[in-house]
């Protein structure tokens, strides 16, 4: 029986379908799975393979027909079948005609568009990608001619070297979708010094996770940046106060860091959009406060996390933080204790850092970079008087949390310093 | 090099070449097998053989393949380096307990203390009209079992350096012999040389795809290449000439360079020797070369008619190659 050649529905709300090309000419043999026509939806160009082995009959669609979905358009005749009665005979919707030249130009059997269901995946080569990467080219952005918008070498190249006006010339507006925009300039690589060089170190492990993740986190998420100081006269005074007893009973000595992690956990609730993170197209506020704290070992970044800080009190702060340092050092840290964090603090005080700005820890909206403790004069009266102050800097995610509510959260933050007996 | 080295014998010619100059340095080698003595073997590849080693060393037995192995293997554990004749490749199959529980373990399972050191001679393939119980290649059963080792020579000059090498060895080697090649005439010198297994060879360079093949798959993807360089199609053919050892590193290194690889073979596709291949291209520095699916053309899943349109259309002929070859170079162009 002949095999009906029709034109698809490809997806759910689709009710006509623009054909674009035959890629076999009728009479032609052709076998189950060839590359046979090529239709346009409102969304993408797309080839569709042939139902069948066996001659194609019976053609009746041009370019640029708008076609109901389901319709036939062909048949594929097994040897010696002659074709149904019914065909040839299927009016056309629209035909918008358009110059020979713009038919002329429709030469591009796919655009790089997953057919079946694959949202987001790229259809491409293992070569095509190697060189893609190399070239820091985004495959997304390149059309391939292989089976299914296939991408292979030939298409990156292609690429690389922008066609001239008149090779496979983009479609006009009319049936086709746009064409996928033109695509940011690629930096050419750039040269290395010409120097003698002490070592050259494998970017590897640790190192390589972290060059991922604050590359990510650089480039994909817009940093905004707010700085202010805090007088860190009360909060002096509490550590000195709690300093001892906290001793007896942890066995540890109160850092500043414990207790700006303390004021964190208290002051963070209040912020939902400051402890939360963008995943698939939605924002995940936290109920939970997994405090990450940037820790150097040997040169590695690592933020071991103190989990559900906001139910902890100092001392129990204290004691975890202490613990985790001291396991980070020796490298004993389970890997699950140096992840998930909601909320990262990094101070660099200690080394006489008065003020710096972080790179947001993915998939975090928002870090703490703290400073050193400076005694800054503070007019007072007529004169001034010298006040210990820190700088803090919240670098927070701008698709996630505007600089008013980034305001409002240091705000906070710097009364309750200020006033750390709230802490308690 | 002597003038002689010009010389062109048939592929059946170089086999039997190999054995006889083996026979002359080795008293311990010996042929056994069906009609191999007075008749010269159902091919006639032992022609002439009786009368210079006698009855002794050019064993005719029963019809019994099993016996064939069992003695062979004896022998071979006994310190003498049997080369056994097969009919037709498909009799393989009434030897099997004796190559693959035996022969094939037996070096293995005493430590050391023994070696096989054995040839098993097997035509193999189809096209001649022998039908389905006469026309197999078995390969992909004997490559899946550790202590044999599989060659199948596609040319006179191969057959007869990796024949001398398969008697040297002290293991049991499988040698696959096309039947359709037997008449294949080809240059090979005089004097004995061997071919070191795990050597595929480059039988044809090119740009644009890899070949990989071996056995009657070689010549006729040669001819494929020659018709598709008219097209400006560039083909490169690797011939693998041992299966097992495999030498991965001539197929990574031409795929590398072309990006686009056709395995071809006779056997059934399904379970066939090509899939080995293609999980050894894809696991390979290979991969990241690839710019193609890994496609394979092998024999239909069918036992091979007797019906010669049937039989031709059953297993991969030049012009499936080159319809084969062709896609594969065009796609994505």
């Amino acid at each position: 029986m002949a095999t009906e050649v029709i034109m698809p529905k490809v997806d759910m709300v689709m009710e006509t379908g623009t054909f674009i090309e035959w890629l076999k000419k009728e009479g032609e043999h052709v076998n189950k799975g060839d590359p046979l026509y090529v239709i346009s939806t409102d969304k993408a160009a797309i080839e569709l393979e042939s139902p069948a082995d066996g001659i194609l009959a019976g053609v009746n669609a041009k370019p640029d027909d708008v076609i109901p979905v389901t319709e036939v358009i062909a048949y594929i005749l097994a040897s010696g079948e002659a074709l149904p009665a019914q065909a040839a005979t299927r009016p056309v919707v629209t035909s918008s005609a358009p110059p020979a030249a713009e038919v002329a130009a429709v030469v591009e059997p796919a655009a790089a568009v997953a057919v079946a269901g694959e949202p987001g995946k790229v259809r491409a080569t293992p070569l095509a990608r190697r060189m893609a990467q190399n070239l820091r080219m985004d495959l997304a952005q390149i059309s391939g001619r292989g089976p299914r918008g296939r991408i292979h070498k030939a298409d990156v190249e292609a690429f690389q070297k922008p066609e001239l006006p008149g090779e496979r010339l983009s479609v006009p507006a009319a049936g086709l979708a746009p064409k996928a925009p033109a695509p940011p300039a690629i930096p050419a690589p750039i040269p290395l010094p010409d120097a003698r060089r002490k070592q050259v170190v494998p970017l590897a492990g640790a190192r390589k996770i972290i060059a991922e993740r604050m590359a990510y986190s650089a480039f994909s998420a817009p940093h905004i940046n707010l700085s202010l100081r805090v007088d860190m006269t009360e909060a002096i005074r509490l550590r000195e106060r709690v300093l001892e007893p906290l001793q007896a009973q942890t066995g540890q000595r109160v850092s500043f860091t414990a207790i700006l992690a303390r004021a964190v956990a208290t002051v963070l609730p209040r912020h939902p959009y400051l402890n939360a993170s963008l995943s698939d197209g939605s924002i995940i506020l936290w109920d939970d406060i997994h405090l990450g704290i940037a820790t150097s070992v040997e040169e590695n970044l690592i933020v071991p996390v103190i989990r559900e800080a906001q139910s902890r009190t100092l001392g129990q702060i204290v004691t975890a933080l202490a613990d985790l340092t001291e396991r980070a050092r020796n490298r004993r840290l389970a890997p699950a204790e140096m992840q998930g964090s909601t909320f990262t603090i990094s101070n660099l005080g200690m080394f006489g850092i008065e003020t710096f700005t972080a790179i947001i820890n993915p998939p975090e909206s928002a870090i703490l970079a703290v400073g050193k403790l400076v005694d800054t004069p503070v007019r007072s009266g007529d004169g001034f008087e010298f006040q210990p102050m820190i700088q803090l800097t919240v670098s927070a995610d701008h698709r996630i949390v505007d600089g008013v509510a980034v305001a409002r959260f240091l705000d906070e933050l710097k009364s309750t310093l200020e006033n750390p007996y709230l802490l308690i | 090099m002597t003038a002689n080295n010009n010389r062109e014998i048939t592929y059946l010619e170089a086999v039997r070449e190999a054995m006889v100059q083996e026979m002359r340095l080795d008293k311990d080698v010996f042929l056994i097998g069906e009609d191999i003595g007075a008749y010269g073997g159902a091919f006639g590849v032992s022609k002439g053989m009786l009368e210079e080693f006698g009855p002794e060393r050019i064993r005719e037995t029963p019809i019994s393949e099993a016996a064939i192995a069992g003695a062979a293997t004896g022998a071979a554990l006994m310190g003498m380096r049997p080369v056994m004749e097969i009919m037709f490749m498909d009799f393989l199959t009434i030897s099997m307990n004796q190559l693959v529980n035996q022969a094939a373990k037996m070096r293995f399972m005493f430590g050391g203390k023994c070696s096989i050191p054995m040839v098993i001679r097997a035509p193999s393939g189809s096209g001649t009209g022998a039908a389905a119980q006469h026309s197999q290649s078995l390969e992909a059963w004997f490559v899946n079992v550790p202590g044999i080792k599989v060659v199948a020579p596609s040319t006179p000059y191969d057959a007869k350096g990796l024949l001398v090498t398969a008697i040297r060895d002290n293991n049991p080697v499988l040698f696959m012999e096309h039947k359709l090649l037997y008449r294949q005439k080809g240059p090979v010198p005089e004097e004995s040389y061997c071919i070191p297994l795990k050597s595929a060879e480059v039988k044809r360079e090119g740009r644009d795809l890899t070949i990989v093949a071996y056995s009657i798959m070689v010549p006729r993807a040669i001819e494929a290449a020659q018709k598709l360089a008219a097209e400006g199609i560039e083909v490169e053919v690797v011939d693998l000439r041992s299966l097992k050892p495999l030498d991965t590193d001539t197929i990574v290194r031409s795929v590398s360079k072309t990006g686009r690889v056709l395995i071809a073979h006779e056997a059934p596709v399904t379970g066939g020797f090509g899939g080995e291949l293609a999980a050894v291209i894809a696991g390979s520095e290979a991969f990241d070369y690839l710019d193609a699916p890994i496609r394979r053309l092998a024999g239909r899943d069918v036992p091979i008619p007797y019906n010669r349109n049937l039989e031709r259309a059953a297993v991969p002929q030049v012009e499936d190659i080159v319809t084969a070859a062709r896609a594969l170079a065009q796609e994505g162009k």
